[in-house]
């Protein structure tokens, strides 16, 4: 079993990936907020009993089945909005900037043309990230940034151990095809200084 | 020929080994950026964990602390409120059955001590059964 400290040190270690990768599912903040979170409580409180290795692999499924319900309410809600729509005009992106979100912190590097390369090249893997089928981004994420390996992955997509080589290879030669259209090749991208 | 096929796999496997060093790059400088987040969502991911640990501790020692101050075991009504008002309906299902069950015995015994060709009062003499139940046994 694991103790409180082990789950926080581990909720600690993932909770950032596990939020940008929300991100890249859901594309809002706050909703990927709620579903990190109630990530989170529904571990701390449905696998209390789990020794802290078998984390891992409970939270990523919890968070792809939290993401799954949302998507789920979603599409209704986006159905009864669709048929209100009629009653009143939203108002979107004239909700007031709070700086508090546009600050970065642990920022190392000092040079601003490389911070502004990084954050620009950040922005393209980004939209390509949200562009890809969400299988593929599934795989790749699971795969290369969650460090699992084929099988680990494979199991957590339900899927067989060739699914995942599929879906993997094709979401990287689309990532690597956006980046060399936008000049960013492997070469511009290790500039940054980025471990592998 | 075999040689032909040596390249290609080898080809096949360095291309396989660029495609993991650029997808390993991409989720580098995704990492990287991760740990870059605002102030906000930074305090806010701290407050969902220490509320999951909160949660954690209080599973461990299997006594929860209610927002009133009080203190329940694992398993509260309250928290379950899902199976207490199955429970409920249920329970006023049955009760109404029971009740529907008991008053329609109650009329069909009545019907057929108004119905039966034998007088009302045949069923209040008491004798009257033991002799039936006699006259079936001579029988």
């Amino acid at each position: 079993m694991a103790s409180s400290q082990e789950l926080s040190d581990f909720l600690r270690d993932v909770e950032r990936r596990a939020f940008k990768q929300t991100v890249y599912a859901v594309r809002d903040d706050h909703a990927a907020l709620d579903i990190v979170q109630d990530a989170m409580l529904k571990l701390a409180e449905k696998y209390a009993d789990k020794p802290v290795a078998e984390y891992p692999m409970l939270f990523q499924r919890i968070l792809q089945n939290t993401m799954r319900d949302y998507w789920r309410r979603q599409k209704v809600r986006n159905l009864w909005t669709t048929l209100l729509s009629s009653f009143g005009a939203g108002k979107d992106g004239e909700e007031d900037h709070d700086p508090l979100d546009s600050i970065d912190v642990e920022d190392e590097s000092d040079n601003p043309i490389v911070q502004l390369e990084r954050s620009q090249t950040i922005l393209i893997i980004e939209k390509a990230l949200e562009k890809l089928p969400s299988r593929q981004r599934e795989a790749f994420i699971l795969r290369y940034w969650e460090d699992m390996d084929v099988a680990e992955t494979a199991e957590m997509m339900g899927c067989s151990q060739g699914s995942v080589k599929t879906h993997c290879s094709r979401a990287v030669h689309t990532l690597a095809a956006i980046l060399e259209k936008q000049g960013l090749g492997s070469r511009a991208i290790s500039k940054f200084g980025v471990e592998t | 020929m075999s040689i032909d096929n040596q390249d290609l796999e080898n080809s096949e496997l360095d291309s396989q080994v660029n495609l993991d060093g650029q997808a390993k790059q991409i989720a580098g400088l995704l990492d990287a950026h991760a740990n870059r987040l605002s102030m906000r969502t930074l305090k806010q991911l701290e407050n969902g964990r220490e509320r999951a640990v909160k949660l954690h501790t209080q599973q461990i020692s299997g006594v929860n602390a209610n927002h009133d101050g009080t203190l329940s075991g694992i398993f509260s009504w309250a928290e379950h409120h899902r199976i207490a008002s199955t429970g409920l309906i249920l329970g006023a299902i049955i009760a109404g059955f029971v009740i529907i069950q008991s008053f329609s015995h109650k009329e069909s015994s009545d019907a057929f001590l108004l119905s039966a060709e034998l007088p009302p009062e045949a069923f209040v003499d008491r004798g009257f059964e033991p002799f039936l139940n006699d006259g079936q046994a001579k029988l």
